[in-house]
């Protein structure tokens, strides 16, 4: 049934909205892109550079060590992406039908709102020489000093790999999750699923040829910016990575900061070769799938029940303890050290607990705290807005956005962000941006909304898209204007799901760290920043109630956004 | 009917809600407009120095911002400038900023970049925390202000005519470009529950090495503690006793390339030897100081150093070193340098930024900085120049059984040229840059 309604400026500002959506996204990413190429072919009018040229490519292909680098980044990002993509396809293979898939659930949402810097933080306080994982093993091997292992910071980055795909891991599975949490799909696959389990297929069979193939084209996007994401950030390979030499991001960033200007040639020209990975690892990603798809297709129809199931389900169990207990460990010492004394090794407990670290990190993070809130509260602010009236407008118009709009809501996450940043930076300084407080705070407030809004988008544009039409064709019919309907129908019944979208926003905020770092030019400092400053420093103990704080904060707007619809409800019911 | 009522109240909360938040940002966005205006007027008058009475310079510096560069690796550090931020917020009413710096090679190249875009009078860094290669790049670029730091009244205090330590850089003339801010020596230090002879000299760290192999490693060049143990390594390898060998002559002259190949060559030789002994057998290095210090906590290493003799007992009280740890200064000499505060150029706010370092070099602010609980940076102050009330300032009651005993340092080297550092860096980085 289509409803008739008036257009007013309500109206107009929805039409507009998708729009503006594109715009933000768009506009940034892609003059970023463009300023990183003319300084990659030489062009640097400040520091007199103004011929262009390859010799920012030719100083990178001379750079000591750049086989090394670019290898890391590809098998980093490549192994770790696809670990995490295998792992999460077999948890829910395993417990696809049972309770157990739930509890697992909520046990690694946590993790997700975690930003990657803790994660890393804390991998490196587990598996270094002197880490639990030794501390428990040393009386079984008569280990009075820390045995002397290449953990973490190995030179093969294995650490980076078991860093990235514990921390995907959980974001990979609620994505997963989500899409399956959609009704339609769900009646689809949950009937496919009984299907095969009545004609006699094993469970994890049944998962595989019944419910895998239409999930999947639905989960792609997901993986893919874990995989553009894994290939080209920068916190975890710092914390975890080796130095002789680090990965190309790393590396990248190391030369955009160097006091020799110059420098930056070569950094532009690192950051196409980024892109260039990325993009070829995209590539690489959808033939493998192709190729698979082609090879194994038969595999679906060939009525095959069983594939070593019991042995499968047993392993998938182990893992999956091995997983959660690594997770628990994580989270216990990181919680540890943030209120240790000294800590011997090879104790397994500190010597004695102290609330000192709390206070002398109190002490000097007042400005840090205020800023990450802030910051992070406009910035979701104006994402969820945005997302509102798109959302809105998708009913208004009758029909769904475009595929491509779909697409750029993702390209902040498919695009190395180091290679944009640093053209976003390069277009501040050439369009002669005044250098205060303010403005600085300003624009790291509308970059991250770059990467808030794809995460709030996709959080509220489900239950969106659920809610039953019925109610806003009626009050349409009654006479309502949109306007109406949209805050006195819509907006209220969805509070929940909104606020959760806004909590997620939230965290994502919080867990800026390039972004903040590149546009804020150093002098925006918030609670990731100076994690990050710290992560390499001196006290495993401050560092630790930095991971801690960081932890408290995306768990207080979830809690939040769990808490008040209870209390409208509770209250008016 | 209920239902309606439901609905309303949702929607007032609502909108309660998206009102205050709009209220908010109207309101923040006004105060960042304001903030520029105001700042735009204060450009306006760009004073010259040289004829400024040091009164009219508090009535200038008071009430402005102060953007402060600082290395922030310490969290002792930040403290420190924490509370200058409030002393001078309650003397001058002056807002301290403390720009946390991981490297101080980035404010320089920043300082770079806005003189080559132009921008003279509005730079973003107004003091910064600097010395050695820095500074020579910084002053060589002509990037500071010239003749200020030794018209601050309290620069009188370190004996400017008898001390050339507040006049030289890594042998560099500072020309009042600089106030001198601390004294650092590379103090070393150990475990006193793990072993009782640590090595004295260069030699003995060598045979100590093989007896304890994976258990010492430096940050990696180019960190400045890692450089550092470069070149005491460097120069002791020139030192015949107290002869000054040709070699050694030519570390306090700026680097040629003829030269760099013959000098460096005994230290590339010395760490092929030795790198296979270290952490991990040289193939990582700690990438900071204070990581190396971690690593130390952790007694994944037994021996280490810092530019900080005081950093250490003050690591003991935070917990982050254990009770057993001793310090101590090698025999065969001990490198020395001050480090100091300058201010860019372009800064707008000038005589805020000399009134803060004014009150860096005040006997309260560096008997506070000498206090081992607070920071334990060594005074620049000379003692005689201070009267009895000054003098007791800097007392501490007990001495930590962890601090560097007194009269510890037999001898001290100066630092090379600051041209050898990139020399240093450049031959490192071919040499172990990329080894796997």
């Amino acid at each position: 049934m289509i409803v008739k309604y008036k257009k007013d400026w309500f109206t107009h500002i929805i039409a507009l909205s998708p729009k503006l959506l594109i715009a933000i996204l768009i506009i940034p990413i892609m003059s970023g892109l463009a300023s990183v190429l003319l300084p990659a072919f030489g062009w640097i009018p400040a520091i007199n550079q103004t011929t262009l040229g390859l010799g920012g490519f030719d100083a990178l292909l001379q750079t000591a060590g750049i086989g090394k680098m670019v290898e890391l980044s590809i098998t980093t990002g490549f192994i770790s992406t696809l670990l995490a993509f295998i792992i999460m396809s077999l948890i829910l293979a395993r417990f696809f039908n049972s309770q157990w898939l739930q509890i697992i659930e909520r046990l690694l949402s946590p993790i997700l709102v975690i930003p990657h810097i803790v994660a890393a933080v804390a991998i490196g306080f587990l598996i270094a020489p002197s880490g639990i994982i030794t501390r428990l093993l040393a009386p079984l091997m008569d280990w009075g000093l820390p045995p002397q292992g290449n953990l973490p910071n190995d030179p093969y980055g294995i650490s980076i790999i078991l860093g990235f795909t514990l921390k995907e891991l959980p974001f990979l599975l609620l994505m997963a999750l989500g899409i399956l949490a959609q009704p339609e799909l769900n009646k689809k696959v949950r009937g496919y699923y009984k299907v095969a389990l009545s004609l006699g297929y094993y469970p994890i069979t049944a998962f595989f040829k019944a419910v895998f193939p239409v999930l999947y084209p639905l989960l792609r996007l997901p993986i893919l910016a874990v995989l553009a994401y894994a290939s080209a950030s920068v916190e975890i390979p710092m914390v975890l990575g080796p130095n002789t030499p680090s990965t190309l991001s790393v590396m990248i960033m190391q030369w955009f900061n160097d006091v020799d200007l110059s420098l930056r040639i070569k950094a532009s020209a690192g950051a196409l070769l980024q892109l260039g990975i990325t993009g070829g690892l995209i590539g690489l990603w959808l033939l493998g799938e192709k190729i698979i798809s082609l090879v194994f297709a038969n595999l679906l129809s060939n009525g095959k029940r069983d594939y070593a199931n019991k042995l499968l389900s047993k392993f998938i169990t182990n893992l999956t303890i091995i997983i959660l207990i690594l997770l628990v460990l994580i989270l216990c010492v990181l919680l540890l050290y943030s209120i240790a004394g000294y800590w011997q090794f090879p104790q397994i407990f500190p010597d004695e607990f102290t609330l000192f670290h709390y206070r002398s990190a109190i002490a000097q993070m007042n400005n840090s705290l205020f800023y990450t809130v802030f910051i992070a509260l406009i910035s979701t602010f104006i994402a969820s807005i945005i997302t509102l009236f798109s959302l809105e407008y998708e009913q208004l118009a009758q029909k769904p956005l475009s595929r491509w709009t779909h697409l750029i809501i993702y390209l902040p996450l498919l695009i190395p962000s180091i290679a944009f940043l640093f053209g976003i930076v390069w277009l501040q300084q050439l369009l002669g941006m005044p250098n205060t407080h303010s403005v600085s705070i300003s624009n790291v407030i509308f970059v991250h909304i770059l990467f808030v809004l794809p995460y709030v988008f996709l959080s509220i544009a489900s239950s969106y898209r659920r809610l039953d039409k019925r109610f806003a064709q009626v009050a349409l019919t009654l006479g309502a204007t949109p306007a109406t309907v949209f805050f006195k129908i819509k907006l209220p019944q969805l509070f929940a799901p909104i606020l959760i979208g806004i909590a997620l926003g939230l965290a994502i905020s919080f867990s800026q760290y390039l972004p903040t770092l590149l546009i804020g030019g150093g002098r925006v400092n918030t609670i990731t920043t100076d994690a990050v400053a710290m992560a390499n420093g001196a006290s495993k103990r401050l560092s630790s109630v930095y991971a801690m704080i960081q932890m408290i904060l995306p768990l207080i707007g979830f809690t939040l956004a769990w808490i008040l619809p209870k209390f409208f409800y509770k209250k008016h019911a | 009917m209920t239902s309606r009522n439901k609905l309303s109240v949702y929607q007032r909360r609502f909108a309660f809600c998206l009102l205050s938040l709009v209220i908010a940002t109207a309101s923040i966005f006004a105060k960042a407009t304001q903030h520029v205006q105001t700042e735009q007027a204060e450009h306006q008058i760009q004073p010259r120095l040289e004829t400024k009475q040091w009164s009219d310079i508090i009535t200038k510096g008071k009430n402005q911002e102060v953007y402060f560069y600082a290395w922030a690796g310490d969290a002792q550090i930040n403290q420190y400038i924490q509370w200058v931020a409030d002393q001078v917020k309650a003397k001058y009413a002056i807002d301290l900023h403390h720009v946390k710096v991981s490297n101080t090679s980035d404010v320089v190249a920043r300082v770079l970049a806005e003189k080559s875009a132009n921008n003279h009078k509005r730079g973003s860094v107004d003091l910064v925390w600097i010395n050695g290669d820095n500074f020579a790049s910084m002053s060589k670029n002509g990037l500071l202000l010239k003749q200020w730091a030794n018209t601050l009244p309290n620069f009188m205090l370190t004996d400017p005519q008898n001390n050339p330590a507040v006049h030289f850089d890594f042998s560099v003339p500072v020309n009042g470009m600089e106030a001198p801010w601390g004294l650092a020596s590379l103090t070393f230090y150990y475990d006193s529950l793990a072993m009782d002879n640590p090595p004295y000299t260069l030699k003995e760290l060598e045979t100590w090495l093989s007896q304890h192999p994976g258990r010492f490693s430096y940050p990696k060049p180019p960190d400045y503690l890692g450089v550092s143990f470069l070149k005491y390594a460097l120069v002791m390898l020139h030192s015949q006793g107290n002869t000054i060998t040709k070699e050694r002559a030519l570390l306090n002259q700026p680097v040629t390339e003829q030269n760099a190949q013959q000098v460096l060559k005994p230290m590339w030789e010395f760490l092929d030897r030795i790198h296979p002994l270290l952490w991990r057998k040289g193939t990582y290095f700690p990438p900071s100081s204070v990581y190396m210090r971690r690593l130390i906590g952790d007694t994944e290493l037994n021996l280490g150093f810092s530019f900080s003799a005081p950093e250490i007992p003050a690591a003991v009280d935070r917990y982050d070193l254990p009770k057993s740890i001793r310090s101590y200064a090698m025999q065969d000499g001990t490198l020395s340098n001050v480090h100091f505060v300058a201010i860019p150029y372009n800064t707008a706010h000038s005589e805020a930024a000399m009134l803060v370092a004014n009150f860096l070099l005040s006997p309260a602010a560096q008997a506070r900085k000498q206090k081992a609980k607070i920071w334990g940076d060594k005074t620049v102050l000379i003692q005689s120049m201070l009267n009895k009330e000054e003098q007791a300032l800097f007392e501490e009651p007990t001495k930590h059984p962890s601090a560097l005993p007194v009269g510890s340092i037999k001898r001290i080297i100066s630092e090379p040229h600051p041209s050898w550092v990139d020399a240093i860096n450049k031959g490192w980085i071919t040499r172990y840059g990329s080894q796997q």
